[in-house]
């Protein structure tokens, strides 16, 4: 049965997954470091959260394969895929898993971080409308479930790894140009340019609030900064 | 510099040792979160002369207190029994700061050894320099955060 090629993954779905393992590696490390770097760990949670926000509307009225319903994984797709009469093309039901595992985990990390401090000289952007007690119980989920993202990405890498070598499914090449070799189905359709706009005013509002822009202003600080000398 | 560390080496290792007077473990808890929390004060007020107006001054004053509190041999605040308990409120140390006294000593040094870098920068009035030493020293205090402090 030798099939034709095939395009799974538009080109946001393929943009959104690319720059979000720059941001997530860029988090990792920079929150690993700490210091100076947290600067930038706050500006990649403020990226993240815009692309999650993408993500989560691209996948209600983006092309075929991104979207939620297409490939949600109901257990007699699940059952089907074990008995290996799964068919079908997009996120196979282990795959969807993934895909749904990773979005709500790395959703609850920005959704906690912004309310995160590191008793140092780090604050979540929305730091201030949470109790401090508040603040360092978020914190250490923040702190915990990062040890777990890093646990999925890797059995997310491992299972690509497994795809390609034991069974000869390459996943990686279609993540990039989109297309999918000998493959049988119908091609992606859908998500055109009024469904990105919409997707990306969603991500945008997402990201004014989440980064506290809209707080108002702390109280100006007294014109002489100065302590005195006792 | 050797002689201070050595003496911050020597004041943990040895605990509440001889020449300390012996600190009832509530009290013990009590002293190390005020001396962090203000630490914590200072922390800020150097923030904020590094993101806003800098101010030498106030730089000056808070890196030194940091400094002062840094060589003030707190390790010795970590006496036995008080590996749990309530000072202003429940304390957050892991028992691993009781056990492994190597690896506590050589986060603890490395925290005084930047806090004594802070007070140098921060007398100098080189605001890039203090914001870059400001970093090195924030990452210290995250060393032993994220291994003797629970969540």
């Amino acid at each position: 049965m030798s099939g034709h090629r095939l395009l799974v993954w538009d080109l946001p779905v393929r943009l959104f997954h690319w720059m979000l393992v720059l941001c997530i590696v860029g988090s990792v490390v920079t929150g690993q470091i700490g210091g100076n770097y947290m600067v930038w760990h706050g500006r990649l949670g403020l990226a993240v959260v815009g692309l999650i926000s993408f993500r989560l509307v691209w996948g209600l009225i983006g092309s075929t394969y991104a979207r939620f319903s297409q490939f949600f994984p109901t257990p007699a797709k699940v059952v089907a895929y074990f008995q290996g009469r799964w068919q079908g093309q997009g996120h196979n039901p282990l795959g969807a898993f993934s895909v749904i595992g990773l979005l709500a985990l790395i959703a609850f990390q920005v959704g906690s971080g912004l309310f995160t401090n590191d008793d140092i000289a780090f604050n979540g952007p929305l730091q201030s409308l949470v109790g401090k007690d508040f603040s360092d119980t978020l914190t250490g989920w923040h702190r915990q479930a990062s040890n777990l993202l890093i646990a999925l990405v890797l059995l997310h890498v491992g299972a690509i790894v497994f795809y390609t070598r034991i069974k000869k499914e390459h996943l990686v090449k279609p993540m990039i140009t989109g297309w999918k070799d000998n493959a049988e189905g119908e091609p992606a359709r859908g998500g055109g340019i009024v469904a990105f706009t919409a997707a990306l005013v969603v991500a945008a509002v997402a990201v004014y609030g989440a980064s506290g822009a809209w707080l108002p202003a702390p109280p100006p600080a007294p014109k002489t900064v100065e302590t005195p000398n006792f | 510099m050797k002689f201070k560390l050595a003496v911050a080496m020597l004041s943990l290792s040895l605990a509440a040792g001889s020449a300390v007077a012996q600190v009832k473990p509530d009290d013990a808890i009590k002293f190390r979160q005020s001396g962090f929390t203000f630490m914590a004060w200072n922390m800020a007020r150097i923030k904020a002369n590094v993101d806003g107006t800098y101010n030498k001054e106030e730089v000056i004053k808070a890196a030194n207190a940091i400094q002062a509190i840094a060589n003030s041999g707190m390790g010795a605040l970590f006496v036995p029994g008080s590996e749990k308990g309530k000072g202003w409120k429940d304390t957050r140390v892991k028992p691993e700061a009781f056990t492994d006294k190597d690896g506590f000593a050589k986060v603890a040094t490395a925290w005084v050894q930047q806090s004594n870098e802070m007070a140098k920068v921060a007398a100098t009035g080189d605001a890039a320099a203090v914001k870059a030493q400001f970093g090195k020293l924030g990452e210290t205090c995250k060393g032993c955060h994220d291994k003797f402090r629970g969540d």
